[in-house]
Order: C-alpha cells, then sequence, then structure tokens
C-alpha cells in the first residue's frame, strides 16, 4: 500500500473515523489529482463524515453547502447585503455622483458571500468544500455547480472576475433519490460507501462510544445487521447504530433485552410501518435471533 | 507522469477502450485520470491499482461488477482478456471518441417502483368512473375525459420554474433592482421592482398506436387525444399503425364529431397491423426539430410490434436521448398479471423514463405527474 494512503487511513481513525483502504485511496486520489469526489451511499453510512475528517486532518475550514430543491445562485454563490447598502446610502448624503455611490455599495464590503463563492475566495489554505446530498438539488442547479467546479472562478458583474488562489478540495455527496448527470459524474472521482460489514460497524461502535459494553456492542451491531436484512421502508445507517448505542449507554444498559429494545425502538426506526414489523418480530420471541451474530 | 511508463499508459489505455465498449460513460480525460491515479499509488499493489482504476474509472456503482470482471481479466496476472465479456450491450461496440458521454444505458428502475402507487384509488368523487376500464366505456364518459384533458393542461402550462424574472407585480420583491433605483432617489425608495419566477414551458408530443390490437382503447384514448390538443397548445399529436400520420391539425376541430371525421380522412390504415419501429424512424426523419429537452414525448401502444424490433430500439434511443421524458402508456399494464413480454415491449423498455398503465381514467388522472418536467 501507498505510504500516503496509510497515512491518511491511520489519520482519519485517529479522528474517530472507522474507514478502510477504500476510501482512503479515495481521499488520496482526490487530493492528488485535485478532482472532486463524489461519495454515494445509503443514508447513515458516514459520507458527510469524510468531509469533516478531511477539513481536521488538513487543518483546513470545511465550507458545507447544504442542496436542497429551489437552491440557487443567491444563497449558494453570492448576494449583495441589501440593508447595509441603504443603510450606508442614507449615511452618505454628500454631492457624491451616482455613479460613485454606486460603484461604492457595489463594492466586496457589501457582498455576502455564500458557500460556492466563501470557497473560492477563501484566503490561506485552501478550505474543504462540502457540497451535501447534490441529488436533492434540481438538474438546473447541477449544471450550474459543473460550471463551478470546472474554473473554480466565479464572475460578479459589479466586482469583477473572483479566481480562486489554490483550488479547494471538495467534497459531494449524495443519497442518491435522483440520478445524478453523467457529466458531474465525469468531473469527479467516485466512491462509493455500502453499510459497513459486521466487524467494521462493531469498531465503528467501540470507537466512537468508548465507554461502551463489549456485549452490548456486540448485540447492538448484530441486532442492526438483521434488520438490514428485513425489508424496511427506512433502512438504520450506521448513524443509526451509533445513536442507539449511545441511548442505552445513557440507560447504563450492558447486554439488550426485549422491554429495553422496545423502549428505544425509536432510536434507529423512523417509520411507523418499520415500528410495527420489528414489533411483530420481537412478540415472535425473536429477539435472541436477531441480536445473535450470525452471518 | 514520471513513474508511470509508457506500456503502463498503453495497457490503461486498452483498459479504458474497452470499459467503454461495455457501455461504461468515460471518455479520452478518464484515461488521463487513470495514468494519473496509477502513478499516485504504489504499482506492485494489485489492490492500490484496483482501487485507484475504480475510483477514477467507475462513475455510479452499478457498474462496478463489470469492472471488477474487467479488471481481473486484464489485470489478473497476464491471462489473456476473453473477447467474450460478461455483459453485452448491442450497442455499445460503435465506439468512437467523444460519444463516450452517451447514455446508452437507461434506468427503467425508479419508473418501476412509481408503479407501485398506481394501485392507489383516485380520489372518491371520481373513483367510480376512474376504475372503469377503457374497454367497457360508454358514449357519457366523454365529458370526463374533457375535464381530466383540461386538468393536465392546465398542469402543464403553469409550471414555475428555477430562474427569476423582473415583473411589475410579482410574487416576491426584487431588493437588487430596488436599491439600484433607489440610488437615483439618494437612498429613498420611491418605487419596489418585483420578480417572479419564469414559467417553465413544456411541450408533449403524441405517438399514439390505433391498430387493430389496441381497437378496444383506441377510441377513448382518441377522444382523450382530441381533448387535450383542445385544451393546450403546445401539443402535436400523430397516430401509427403501419403509417405514421400527423393529426394535430385534424383534431384541432371545433367538435369532436368533425374531428373524427378529418381524421379518417387523413388515416387510411386504421386498425391495421402495427410497424411501431418504422412509424418512430419516420417520426424522427420527418419532424427532427419537434423534440428537444423541453419536450416530453409519449408514446402510446400495446406493444404488439410486427415490425423489426431493432429498428424499434434504435428510434427510442434516439428518441430518448433527445427528449426531456420518453413515456411509454399501455393499455394492457393495467390488467392483473400482466408482463410486459412481447417482444417489442422488451426492446422498448431499457430506453423508456416512465412505463405506466393507460387502461382507464385513474392511470391517465396519474399521468399528468410524468408530464411536467
Amino acid at each position: 500500500m501507498r505510504e500516503e494512503i496509510q497515512r491518511i487511513q491511520q489519520a482519519m481513525e485517529r479522528e474517530g473515523y472507522v474507514t478502510d483502504r477504500a476510501v482512503a485511496t479515495a481521499v488520496h486520489l482526490s487530493t492528488a489529482l485535485g478532482k472532486p469526489l463524489l461519495v454515494e451511499g445509503h443514508p447513515g453510512v458516514g459520507k458527510t463524515e469524510i468531509a469533516k475528517v478531511l477539513a481536521v486532518m488538513q487543518q483546513a475550514d470545511l465550507i458545507r453547502l447544504q442542496c436542497y430543491e429551489g437552491l440557487d445562485a443567491t444563497t449558494s454563490l453570492y448576494e449583495w447585503n441589501y440593508p447595509k447598502q441603504l443603510l450606508h446610502i442614507r449615511l452618505q448624503q454628500d454631492g457624491t455622483s451616482v455613479a460613485e455611490r454606486e460603484a461604492d455599495i457595489f463594492s466586496e464590503r457589501f457582498l455576502l458571500k455564500r458557500p460556492l463563492l466563501a470557497a473560492i475566495a477563501h484566503q490561506g489554505r485552501p478550505p474543504v468544500l462540502l457540497i451535501d446530498e447534490v441529488d436533492r438539488a434540481d438538474e438546473e442547479f447541477e449544471a450550474f455547480l459543473l460550471e463551478v467546479l470546472s474554473d473554480f472562478q466565479v464572475t460578479i458583474p459589479e466586482v469583477g472576475t473572483v479566481r480562486a488562489a489554490a483550488r479547494p478540495s471538495v467534497v459531494l455527496t449524495s443519497n442518491r433519490a435522483r440520478d445524478l448527470s453523467d457529466a458531474l459524474r465525469r468531473r469527479c472521482l467516485y466512491l462509493w460507501i455500502d453499510y459497513p460489514s459486521l466487524e467494521k460497524e462493531l469498531r465503528i461502535v467501540r470507537t466512537r462510544i468508548p465507554g461502551i459494553d463489549e456485549r452490548l456492542a456486540r448485540e447492538v451491531t448484530a441486532f442492526i445487521h438483521s434488520l438490514r436484512r428485513l425489508k424496511l421502508a427506512k433502512v438504520p445507517g450506521v448513524a443509526e447504530s451509533l445513536d442507539w448505542a449511545q441511548a442505552l449507554v445513557a440507560l447504563h444498559a450492558t447486554q439488550l433485552d426485549e422491554e429495553l429494545v422496545r423502549e428505544t425502538l425509536g432510536c434507529f426506526l423512523k417509520d411507523e410501518e418499520d415500528l410495527r414489523t420489528v414489533s411483530a418480530r420481537l412478540d415472535a420471541g425473536e429477539l435472541a435471533a436477531l441480536s445473535s451474530p450470525l452471518a | 507522469m514520471s513513474a508511470v511508463s509508457a506500456d503502463l499508459v498503453e495497457h490503461t489505455t486498452r483498459f479504458c477502450r474497452r470499459l467503454r465498449a461495455e457501455g461504461l460513460p468515460l471518455g479520452p480525460g478518464d484515461t488521463l485520470d487513470a495514468t494519473r491515479a496509477l502513478d499516485s499509488v504504489d504499482l506492485v499493489d494489485k489492490e492500490d491499482v484496483r482501487l485507484a482504476l475504480r475510483t477514477a474509472l467507475v462513475k455510479r456503482v452499478e457498474d462496478a461488477p463489470l469492472f471488477d470482471v474487467l479488471f481481473e481479466s486484464f489485470w489478473g496476472g497476464g491471462a489473456p482478456v476473453r473477447r467474450n465479456p460478461p455483459v453485452i450491450r448491442p450497442d455499445a461496440e460503435e465506439e468512437r471518441e467523444g460519444r463516450g458521454a452517451s447514455p446508452h444505458r437507461r434506468r427503467t428502475g425508479v419508473s418501476w417502483e412509481e408503479l407501485e402507487e398506481f394501485g392507489v384509488p383516485a380520489p372518491s368523487a371520481r373513483e367510480a368512473l376512474g376504475r372503469q376500464d377503457f374497454a367497457t366505456f360508454g358514449e357519457d364518459e366523454l365529458r370526463a375525459v374533457t375535464a381530466l384533458a383540461r386538468r393536465i393542461a392546465r398542469r402543464l402550462s403553469a409550471r414555475p420554474g428555477r430562474r427569476w424574472k423582473l415583473s411589475r407585480r410579482g410574487e416576491q420583491v426584487s431588493l437588487r433592482r430596488t436599491l439600484r433605483e433607489a440610488l437615483k432617489t439618494g437612498g429613498e425608495i420611491s418605487a419596489l421592482t418585483y420578480r417572479q419566477r419564469k414559467l417553465r414551458r413544456t411541450r408533449l408530443v403524441i405517438l399514439a398506436d390505433v391498430s387493430g390490437s389496441m381497437d378496444l382503447y383506441a377510441r377513448l384514448l382518441l377522444q382523450f387525444l382530441y381533448a387535450l390538443q383542445n385544451a393546450f397548445s403546445r401539443v402535436e399529436t400523430f397516430v401509427f399503425a403501419t403509417r405514421l400520420s400527423r393529426v394535430t391539425d385534424e383534431l384541432r376541430a371545433p367538435g369532436y364529431r368533425d374531428a373524427l371525421g378529418n381524421l379518417s380522412d387523413r388515416v387510411q390504415d386504421w386498425s391495421g397491423g402495427t410497424r411501431i419501429g418504422e412509424s418512430l424512424s419516420t417520426f424522427l426523419a420527418g419532424w427532427p426539430r419537434l423534440v428537444d429537452r423541453r419536450t416530453v414525448v409519449v408514446v402510446l401502444s400495446d406493444g404488439w410490434e410486427t415490425g423489426d424490433p431493432e429498428l424499434l430500439g434504435a428510434a427510442l434511443d434516439v428518441l430518448h436521448r433527445r427528449a426531456g421524458r420518453l413515456v411509454w402508456l399501455n393499455p394492457l399494464l393495467g390488467s392483473p398479471g400482466y408482463e410486459p413480454l412481447t417482444r417489442g415491449m422488451q426492446t422498448a423498455l431499457p430506453h423508456l423514463d416512465v412505463f405506466a398503465p393507460a387502461n382507464d381514467l385513474a392511470s391517465l388522472e396519474q399521468l399528468a405527474r410524468h408530464l411536467s418536467l
């Protein structure tokens, strides 16, 4: 294994992010090739976490753009600070010409930098730009994003062209709510994160919740793994395992029992139908089968 | 690219070309990325090489299994490359630089999932009528069909888009413009400027099968087409059996009976056999400018193709790439136990965005959702 990849993996583990070689390689290549990294996977498998850990590792600022339907340039790129402009005009009631005043209020001081511009205009060490859940934004925004990601420069009519001094590291995540265009995919390196194996998830639980009882940790991960094989509407991810384990630790539990599981179902099941499915399983006395680490 | 030898570059290029031949959307830039990726890992470590190439070349998880197989045959210890790949797409062999990006592969997955929703009954007022199969429809239902066509037309025309435009009276005050105006009056705001969302304009192209096998449904679907044509101006209607005819103008008549009369003058092959592929090719050749990204193309047919299925596949592939959305409505899909096994339907499925039933009013009601881009 290349030394850098090993170092990345170790650094990620140090930051409490249990990972594997594929993730470390992808992160390494993204840095080495200077290309954005597109991370896809089920909800709650730690896609966003990659960007956060990357920022800590590089001691860089993390700039996050959360995508949603209807996201547009004024909320992702820049907007003028209208109240401030207004105030400035009112305060400056001298004889300056309209042109001068206009140049004044449309200067950088009055510019609100939204995440994309903030990442491009960032001073000092290049930041990590996280474009989260890009599948939620509409296709037009995706096209706009392509433009920004290819040049890392933005032209603001009143100010001029802002160019990134050094390219930020870009991580895009997608839950596959919608298929992303081939154009965007080609611009990126690609990483698919699946649900972790039982051992890896156990390691994650142990790492993130240091005080957890060993037996409880095993039972929790095995239980969640069994659930992933059931046909649930909202399959619990790693985030749910952690939430649940955390809750159980707070309840001073050292092992699973039926009552405890029933009381805490809400930690990892987020759909009423799923709650009923799992409750029925518990009624049928399947707790032991569900929480034993069989294949 | 210091460490990567010329041999390796060549091998990588061949590998990329092979992946592309299998339908992975790769361009020359990706080959370059792959070589650069190899330069950044440990070349004697096979797992490093595999992960590096996968990160650079696999752009969606569905392609990963194919990659793994090909990687083994290409890089797995010098074994000769098998000429028979595990997955073959018939059109994948034509391989030209720059065409690598063309989306050969289609996702019918989404629409299949959506199909499950079609079991949901329509709102109660329309329910009795809605669940009645078109095959058993009487004369009086014309009005219901007309009303439905109006509803669909309204949804098609009034879709606000993502971009804004300035307007006299809009939904939001445009602060940017208002402030600019205020400069003239020393910062005193004398008039507000508004902005509103630009309307998204969708065009509809309908290609309806009127061959013998569609007889049961044709009458009512025609009424639907007539109503739609007269409720919505940006719709073009074509009918076909063995040949294709444009009937947009014929359908634009003051009454349904007039429209029917116009139609029977114009269309000669009612209830004949079906040559879907040929008809679609005629459409593409004769009206090439009708279909763009703002166009929804609806094919209305049961998929009983008596012509060449390859022609059908090719025509649908072109349509799919040009259109904003390609919808296939099949009246048979509404009947329980129907599976799209006919040759024509099998050829068509990979190219469709939406495959949905059209055997009763409720299914047409659902159609509106697929028609707005």
